[in-house]
């Protein structure tokens, strides 16, 4: 498919014998935002793992591009263009701000040497610019110099998903950004969605937040028990039966 | 003075162990293969000036070199093992390398005496420093000349995105894969690094005590090595280095009218500083504190 | 060399190969339940060893009460390095207990070599006399005893924690420590109590050690520990069943490699085996292939 960048065919994932994931067909078209819901436990969080190689697959292909992903390993996704955030943030809390960005910052290509060692030896100065934009971004600017570990809550998720970016993802996945926060922020981070994916990111957003989901997403896939069993629209998938029936709300007005 | 000198040389090639243990503990690998990396180093560098005749600069490179591949060599095994694990398998490459030199000969003659590494008796006359006229304070320089060196390096690497990137694997391996740090790449040239700095101490090492034997290799080399950077407090060099000069210049010296009972002490003050300070002498916290104090009122960056 | 004489080394490896399978348990059960490695462990076992032979100073006792105080000791010594090196530390601090407890190593390392100053002991032997004659293989009693006194330690240790409700609480501890908790475990009551009760198992292998050789020597405190590391990770970090795999392993290749190529060769023989199990069974012997925490 042309327009697809991430597609998922047939995709499995077994844990002894327990179905992870069973047989998802999945398609995200280029500068499309997805969502992706479902309840606790139906698979949300493995195909993230499993798109970008944190776990192997148990059947099925993943193909990035239109190119297979097969075994390659994480920090070869991410080159490629695949970034994602955690659900419980796993932010690097010894490092500053500005380290954790500085850490992600990952250009496509390095194929200079020039470019390699400015990267690797430079100090702080060389990559300003790069790291300058995400961290503005965020909001963060001022608080470069902070251990990650002692920002706030609301902070660290910013700073989690300024990092995603720092790594100038093509298709970013966002696994329950919302988790934690009041309503402010949530219309923060809708807006910071979409602000994103007008920079030509494509999004993925696992969420429980029905809000958030119907808000800011195109099109809304959704699993249970591992398997696909709706996919459309945020109003079509609203009023689906089998998803109401498998998915008893999380807020959201009808 | 000779004797302050000699305390010297030994705060340098300790230093240049911690050093080289400081930054593998920074990719969260604990390891035991310092002594091993150490006697490499001494060896290769001996046999060198000794035994091939070769001038101090490169047989001490050489001798780097030698033992950097062998660490690249161990560490990929090394990765498919994990936290504790690796302990147990440095500590017994370690010990293979000790046994090995335990049993090894390779002895020329060099005019009325046979030189050369001969088992367990050791490898003797490495007179290098004292056959071309080298003063102990001349030697001593060169040994703090590569330390400075060393600390140079490493201080600059913490500043760069490699520290920060070794710092963040050290942290969170699956946070760094995921937002694209090669692990291998990043553990493995780690390692290599170490042997290349330990391989150095251990050459420099050989030339002046001027005789190497099996038994200075041993588990206990090898703990003061992670003893330094973890007493020290990983968030600098700086730890590391002072930790070398309190454990060796104050409690290894200071204590020494102690006589036998010293090494007893020493296993019950790091048990006592682990319980007091777990995070070590110079821990995040306190180099911060360190460092408002020496900024001032109004210091920046 | 024959092929018996080849059979008869192994042979006699595997009996002296319990002594390695019970401080392999010991310092696998160690870091099943508390993720971190003890490296005093073997050192605490051979010292109680040693603590055992202060009673033959003051009364002839036979054999078997000395090899029954040799655990006790041990298990003194295991409680003391609990509270030294774990029990204060905060859990925020990984690599601290380690090196306390090898710290804890020297400590105890150095305080025998200082109490006998270096010199090796005599150990109470039992059966030494005794040979048992199977085909044209060799069994000599006293490695006999040993064997038989490993297996009893290693079925003891098992039925613990198998079949009471300490060993569930304790296997509980190791899966979900916070779960555990919740349930009603007393943590560092459990921890205390895991650290006694398998320094007083080593201690009992300790003295089997010295029981097969008849000696105590401070030289063995090193290579015991370090093999019995190597047991525990050849065995698979956490799994019993490995350690008592493992450590009879471990003996046979030992005593084979002494056969083939002397005393002072041999330990290195015992470190590639344990290179080749990192490179093909990283997870241990009985593990399906990759190695974890």
């Amino acid at each position: 498919m042309s327009g697809a960048l991430l597609q998922l065919d047939g995709v499995s994932r077994r844990f002894g014998g327990v179905r992870a994931v069973d047989a998802v067909d999945l398609t995200v078209a280029k500068g499309e935002i997805l969502g992706l819901i479902g309840p606790n436990g139906s698979g949300k969080s493995t195909i993230v793992n499993l798109v970008c190689g944190l776990l192997p697959l148990s059947g099925g292909r993943i193909r990035f591009e239109g190119r297979d992903l097969a075994a390659q390993p994480p920090h070869r996704r991410v080159a490629a263009g695949i970034a994602r955030t955690f659900q419980n943030i796993r932010l690097f809390g010894q490092l500053t701000v500005w380290q954790n960005l500085w850490v992600a910052q990952c250009a496509p290509t390095e194929r200079s040497v020039r470019r390699f060692a400015a990267r690797w030896l430079g100090g702080q100065r060389n990559t300003r610019e790069a790291i300058g934009e995400p961290l503005e971004f965020s909001g963060l600017a001022a608080k470069r110099d902070q251990l990650a570990a002692n920002l706030s809550f609301g902070e660290q998720r910013r700073l989690e998903l300024a990092r995603a970016l720092a790594a100038r993802p093509k298709l970013l996945l966002l696994d329950e950004p919302a988790a934690g926060m009041n309503a402010t922020e949530i219309a923060e981070l809708d807006e910071r969605i979409r602000r994103i994916r007008d920079r030509g990111v494509t999004v993925v957003l696992i969420e429980h937040q029905m809000e958030l989901v119907m808000s800011v997403t195109d099109r809304v896939a959704v699993l249970n028990f591992g398997r696909k069993i709706a996919e459309g629209s945020p109003g079509e998938i609203q009023s689906h039966p089998q998803v109401r029936e498998a998915y008893l709300g999380a807020g959201g007005a009808p | 003075m000779d004797f302050y000198l000699g305390l010297a040389q030994t705060l340098g090639v300790h230093a240049l162990l911690g050093l080289s243990a400081y930054i593998v503990l920074l990719t969260g690998q604990v390891t035991m293969a310092q002594a091993g990396f150490f006697a490499i180093g001494a060896y290769v560098a001996g046999m060198l000036t000794v035994i091939a005749g070769w001038h101090i600069v490169p047989a001490l490179a050489a001798g780097s070199l030698v033992t950097a591949l062998v660490a690249c060599a161990i560490a990929f095994p090394a990765l498919r093992v994990r936290g504790l694990m690796l302990v147990v398998a440095t500590i017994a490459f370690g010990e293979a390398v000790r046994l090995f030199f335990f049993n090894f000969d390779y002895q020329v003659w060099r005019g009325e005496i046979q030189v050369g590494p001969l088992g367990g008796e050791g490898f003797r006359q490495i007179r290098y420093f004292p056959e071309h006229g080298w003063s102990t304070l001349e030697v001593m320089l060169f040994i703090w000349g590569w330390v400075a060196l060393a600390l140079a390096a490493l201080w600059w690497t913490d500043r760069s995105r490699t520290g920060a990137v070794l710092r963040a694997v050290g942290e969170d391996e699956i946070a760094a894969q995921s937002v694209g740090v090669n692990l291998t790449a990043v553990k493995v040239s780690a390692m290599t690094a170490a042997g290349a700095i330990a391989g150095l101490g251990g050459g420099l090492y050989a030339h002046y005590t001027t005789h190497i034997e099996q038994g200075s290799f041993t588990l206990v080399l090898a703990t003061f090595a992670i003893a330094y950077p973890i007493l020290g407090g990983l968030s600098s060099v700086f730890g590391t280095l002072a930790a070398v000069l309190f454990v060796q210049g104050f409690l290894v010296e200071g204590l020494r009218f102690l006589g036998d009972w010293r090494n007893l002490l020493f296993g019950a003050l790091i048990v006592l500083a682990m319980n007091l300070r777990p995070r070590g002498l110079l821990d995040a916290a306190t180099a911060t504190r360190l460092k408002r104090l020496f900024a001032g009122p109004g210091g920046a960056r | 060399m024959s092929a018996l004489e080849l059979v008869q080394a192994v042979c006699d490896g595997l009996l002296f190969g319990a002594t390695y399978a019970v401080i392999g348990i010991g310092f696998t059960l160690i870091f099943g339940v508390m993720h971190k490695l003890n490296m005093a462990y073997a050192a605490a076992s051979l010292a109680g060893a040693y603590a055992s032979l202060l009673v033959l100073h003051f009364v002839h006792a036979p054999a078997l009460v000395v090899f029954v105080l040799a655990g006790a000791a041990a298990g003194v010594f295991g409680l003391i390095v609990y509270l030294c090196c774990f029990r204060f530390i905060p859990l925020a601090a990984p690599l601290a207990p380690l090196m306390a407890t090898i710290g804890m190593l020297m400590l105890i390392d150095e305080s025998i070599v200082q109490l006998t100053e270096g010199m090796p002991l005599p150990y109470p032997v039992l059966f030494d006399d005794v040979m048992l004659y199977l085909g044209e293989l060799t069994f000599r009693g006293d490695l006999l005893l040993v064997f038989g006194v490993g297996l009893a330690c290693m079925g003891l240790m098992l039925f613990l924690l198998y079949r009471t409700r300490l060993g569930l609480a304790t296997r509980a501890v190791a899966q979900q420590s916070m779960a555990a908790q919740l349930c009603g475990v007393r943590l560092t009551r459990l921890n205390a109590l895991t650290f006694a009760l398998t320094g007083l198992f080593g201690g009992i292998a300790g003295a089997m050690i010295g029981a097969s050789v008849g000696t105590l020597s401070p030289l063995l405190m090193l290579p015991v520990t370090i093999k019995g590391l190597i047991v525990a990770v050849i065995g698979g970090l956490g799994s019993i069943p490995g350690a008592i795999a493992a450590g009879l392993l471990v003996g046979a290749f030992e005593n084979l490699f002494q056969f083939l190529r002397g005393v002072t060769e041999r330990d290195i023989y015992v470190m590639l085996l344990l290179f080749v199990f990192l490179v093909l069974r990283p997870g241990g012997i009985f593990a399906a292939g990759r190695g974890r925490d």
